[in-house]
């Protein structure tokens, strides 16, 4: 960004940069949504057929070659869910799901509230501020809850949270120094 | 005159309505949530009597992509019925590319949701339309069709994403630039 003579940051730059932060959160608002969605999907299923775990795989030959499957990934594909069920706390897939709702309505607010951010309005930015911090929050929320599976879900969940972590911790940062720097310029 | 008119993208011209940006970005909360489900569904165990892991993903994947399917045609009818207001004025070539580009990531996902619909009426799997309601079957089972259309379905998928990659990217080259084409989708028009 340009400096003026007295070496302060120019307003249309925070313009620009405020233009910047409402691209980035967007496009990553909407990726943690489907990602959250996704997750939501994902507590739900898992959960309800355990009675299939307890028969072998069903793979039919037309099926495999539908899918370009080789016999055995079809069987470890089962093997796949149970894995999941027996890696986690019997508390961990309701936790899972209360934390993706959260998760969608935070990444639908933020993608709304960038939507709508306006330099000039102090409300926006500031809210939209305060609903990353929510999305770090919960990030490390759910990092701490996926410390309590086994190995191979934690393999499965920490590398994308730590990931998300930094992403949202990048975007409240951004949105803070825009929202600091134009502070005294703001229409509430 | 400022940086911003001086764009070959007037403010003027690409004022979009609410209704459309409100549809663009319900697609575009439709289409990634579809992308990304439809990797994890599947990874689940193939359906048989006793494993219906499949159902619930497969079921939500029918109807997104089926309400998307329409949600597109109300949106096409748009985009061509404002380029053909357009028509008249002088284009500048990024213009002429933008809309090109437009037209083909609209082309492409009517084709996604329409192969989509063709792979499944040819499976001899049944679609409950939110279930509300089931939709007809009117094609026999054919596992022929099936794969044909499965396979269009898959690259016509992968390079819809590699157009959003591409949608994304000249997003942000403008938002860079602060030119003023990114303001026509957000809600509040740059001002300065």
């Amino acid at each position: 960004m340009k400096t003026d003579m007295s070496g302060n940051y120019k307003e249309k730059d925070f313009a620009t940069a405020g233009k910047l932060l409402a691209v980035l959160t967007i496009l990553f608002g909407v990726l943690f949504f489907a990602s959250s969605s996704n997750e939501l999907l994902k507590q739900a299923v898992l959960s309800s057929d355990f009675a299939a775990l307890q028969q072998d795989a069903d793979c039919r030959a037309d099926e495999l070659a539908e899918e370009g499957l080789s016999l055995r990934e079809c069987e470890l594909m089962l093997v796949q869910v149970e894995i999941f069920l027996v890696s986690s706390p019997s508390w961990f897939r309701s936790v899972q799901k209360i934390f993706s709702l959260i998760g969608i309505a935070a990444a639908l607010a933020s993608i709304g509230l960038a939507l709508s951010l306006d330099s000039r309005r102090g409300f926006s930015i500031r809210a939209l501020v305060l609903v990353l911090s929510g999305l770090v929050v919960l990030d490390s929320g759910m990092f701490v809850v996926a410390l309590q599976t086994g190995p191979l879900l934690r393999a499965q969940y920490l590398w994308p949270l730590i990931l998300w972590f930094f992403i949202h911790l990048c975007l409240v940062l951004g949105g803070h120094f825009i929202s600091e720097n134009t502070k005294d310029k703001l229409i509430n | 005159m400022t940086e911003n008119s001086k764009s070959v993208f007037s403010r003027e011209r690409l004022a979009l309505s609410s209704a459309t940006r409100f549809c663009h970005w319900l697609t575009t909360l439709a289409v990634f949530y579809l992308i990304i489900s439809s990797w994890w569904m599947l990874s689940l165990p193939l359906p048989s009597e006793n494993s219906t892991f499949r159902v619930l993903p497969f079921q939500l994947h029918k109807n997104v992509g089926l309400t998307l399917f329409l949600l597109l045609l109300a949106m096409t009818s748009s985009f061509i019925l404002r380029w053909i207001k357009a028509n008249d004025r002088k284009e500048s070539k990024s213009q002429i590319k933008a809309k090109i580009g437009h037209g083909l990531i609209y082309l492409m996902l009517l084709f996604c949701c329409l192969s989509g619909y063709l792979s499944s009426s040819f499976s001899g799997w049944g679609t409950q339309f939110w279930w509300l309601f089931d939709l007809p079957i009117w094609a026999r089972e054919s596992d022929d069709l099936n794969a044909i259309f499965s396979d269009l379905h898959l690259w016509s998928c992968w390079l819809l994403i590699f157009l959003i990659a591409v949608h994304i990217g000249a997003a942000l080259h403008h938002s860079f630039k602060n030119d003023g084409v990114v303001d026509s989708m957000l809600g509040s028009p740059n001002k300065s």
